[in-house]
């Protein structure tokens, strides 16, 4: 039993919202329980004549915790989310331009990388973007006696022995991209996956009923339930 | 980016000043009228969202156990960080410090934390060993005018939602006590600073109240009152622009005075609704 009375395979309650920001192109935010990220993205626009690249759109990321001075992790995180969407977003149609992701944490609560990929995922949708396909991420624990927990909360993070999260991709199945921290075996490993695509199918169910939300909304059409 | 500010045509520039000189606004507002104030709490102690208008701010507080500064054995740290995030404005590059984040960010703590508004004294745990330290930090997330008046009501009501946790001291030990353990300790405040905005017009002759990003644009000066609903003002900051009379930054202080007190009621109104939520769901997990 967890301390939120969840069962080993469930996510925290997830909330989303688009477009909540004006001056941004495109913005998200991403809620699992008290964990939230807001993403903003401005683009794809003209950058400046050194950066810009002859072929495709440069993805600039910036992320910044929900409080303290930035440090390494904060660095990681911007990496693993350009190399993330970079696979993402079809970059080669917007040659000579830059697409700039920003992520702001607003609440630290555990899997706040998870959170921010989905955030951006949103904030990508929002913005008009166009993307080869859609990424949703989720983060699961391994603690000491080897039981495998999704979605972590920062409290029960305390006792793990392994984090892992994992990014998927929605046409292909497969693992964009994935993050392991700590001690863990093969079996472990594979049983994260399994546990972690169960959840991030979940997510894009989420994500796609945010975004049909919104277009309702803007269109006034029904586009029926998925 | 390259993307600056977009340059506002001499056409809307006229439109928007003569409608001022004709007592009205861009955005149907009358001169003295503040935009709709949202304020939000996060589930977590310490976390404010606030909406002026279309204008986000959201205030993080946090606090640790440090060592005292030599010089102020029994006084708590006090620290404010504003950070213009890059998703507010398309102008704003991170890493690199604007002129109106520095200004913005100097007033801050001039208003917040030289004004003594927080009991820092309150803050000590054992003298000259142990002290708490307060973070602040206060991310703008959308800009569209007056992050100022945004950000300082972000930084109050966070300020009053935070609690810290309760400390035992038998002889040299100190014991924390976790937040469900004991119930936590909100911060002694003694006054409530809140910062209200004037922008000028047609050589001084108009003014308006909590002024949007266009008008900003166009203004030909501006001012801020810090000031708190006992009428006590605290900060008053104008950095250049066209010459004011002296009646007239007392008329702007009277109005200061009226929406310092209306927007202190909407952060008490806000901070009781969130505690009560809070203690609705806390019976709702007993059961």
């Amino acid at each position: 039993m967890r301390p939120d009375k969840r069962n080993t395979n469930d996510i925290r309650v997830t909330h989303t919202a688009l477009g909540q920001l004006h001056r941004a192109d495109g913005s998200g935010r991403y809620q699992f329980g008290d964990s939230s990220v807001l993403c903003g993205i401005y683009g794809p626009a003209a950058i400046g004549l050194r950066d810009e690249k002859l072929d495709r759109a440069v993805i600039e990321v910036s992320f910044s915790a929900a409080h303290g001075k930035s440090t390494t992790r904060e660095r990681l995180h911007e990496r693993l989310l350009r190399s993330t969407f970079e696979t993402a977003i079809l970059s080669a149609l917007h040659p000579r331009t830059g697409i700039r992701i920003t992520c702001q944490t607003l609440c630290d609560d555990g899997a706040v990388l998870a959170t921010s990929i989905n955030a951006t995922m949103l904030a990508l949708m929002d913005a008009g973007i166009p993307l080869r396909s859609v990424i949703t991420a989720v983060s699961c624990m391994v603690d000491k006696e080897g039981e495998v927990f999704l979605d972590p909360t920062a409290l029960e993070l305390k006792e793990a022995q392994s984090t892992h999260t994992f990014a998927f991709d929605n046409v292909s199945g497969g693992v964009v991209s994935c993050e392991s921290t700590g001690v863990f075996t093969e079996e472990e490993y594979e049983s994260c996956y399994d546990i972690c695509k169960q959840g991030s199918d979940a997510i894009e169910r989420f994500l796609r009923h945010a975004l049909q939300k919104k277009l309702e909304k803007q269109s006034g059409l029904d586009f029926g339930k998925s | 980016m390259v993307r600056e500010t977009e340059p506002i045509a001499n056409n809307e520039r006229a439109f928007v000043k003569n409608v001022i000189l004709e007592g009205l606004r861009v955005d149907n507002r009358s001169a003295h009228d503040v935009r709709t104030v949202k304020i939000n709490f996060g589930s977590q102690w310490g976390h404010s969202e606030v909406q002026l208008g279309k204008t986000r701010v959201a205030a993080t507080v946090s606090c640790e156990m440090v060592r005292p500064s030599p010089a102020q054995p029994t006084e708590g740290i006090i620290q404010f960080s504003t950070e213009f995030s890059p998703m507010a404005s398309p102008s704003i590059e991170s890493g690199r410090l604007s002129e109106e984040e520095v200004l913005i960010s100097r007033l801050l703590e001039k208003a917040l934390k030289r004004s003594r508004a927080i009991d820092t004294e309150g803050l000590c745990i054992v003298a000259g060993e142990k002290v708490w330290a307060v973070r602040v930090d206060i991310r703008v997330l959308d800009h569209n005018g007056n992050v100022l008046d945004c950000a300082c009501i972000a930084a109050v009501a966070a300020l009053q939602h935070f609690r810290r946790p309760d400390v035992t001291v038998v002889g040299e030990e100190v014991t924390i006590h976790s937040l469900d353990e004991r119930s936590p300790i909100p911060l002694s405040i003694f006054h409530i600073p809140i910062c209200v905005t004037f922008a000028f017009f047609s050589n001084g002759e108009r003014q308006v109240v909590d002024p949007s990003l266009l008008e900003e644009q166009i203004q030909e000066g501006d001012m801020t009152f810090v000031i708190n609903i006992h009428r006590e003002l605290c900060t008053l900051s104008k950095a250049g622009g066209i010459p004011i009379e002296g009646s007239q930054i007392l008329h702007c202080a009277n109005i200061a005075a009226i929406k310092a007190a209306e927007i202190t009621e909407l952060i008490k109104a806000a901070n009781m609704e969130s505690q009560t939520r809070k203690e609705k769901k806390k019976e709702s997990k007993r059961e």
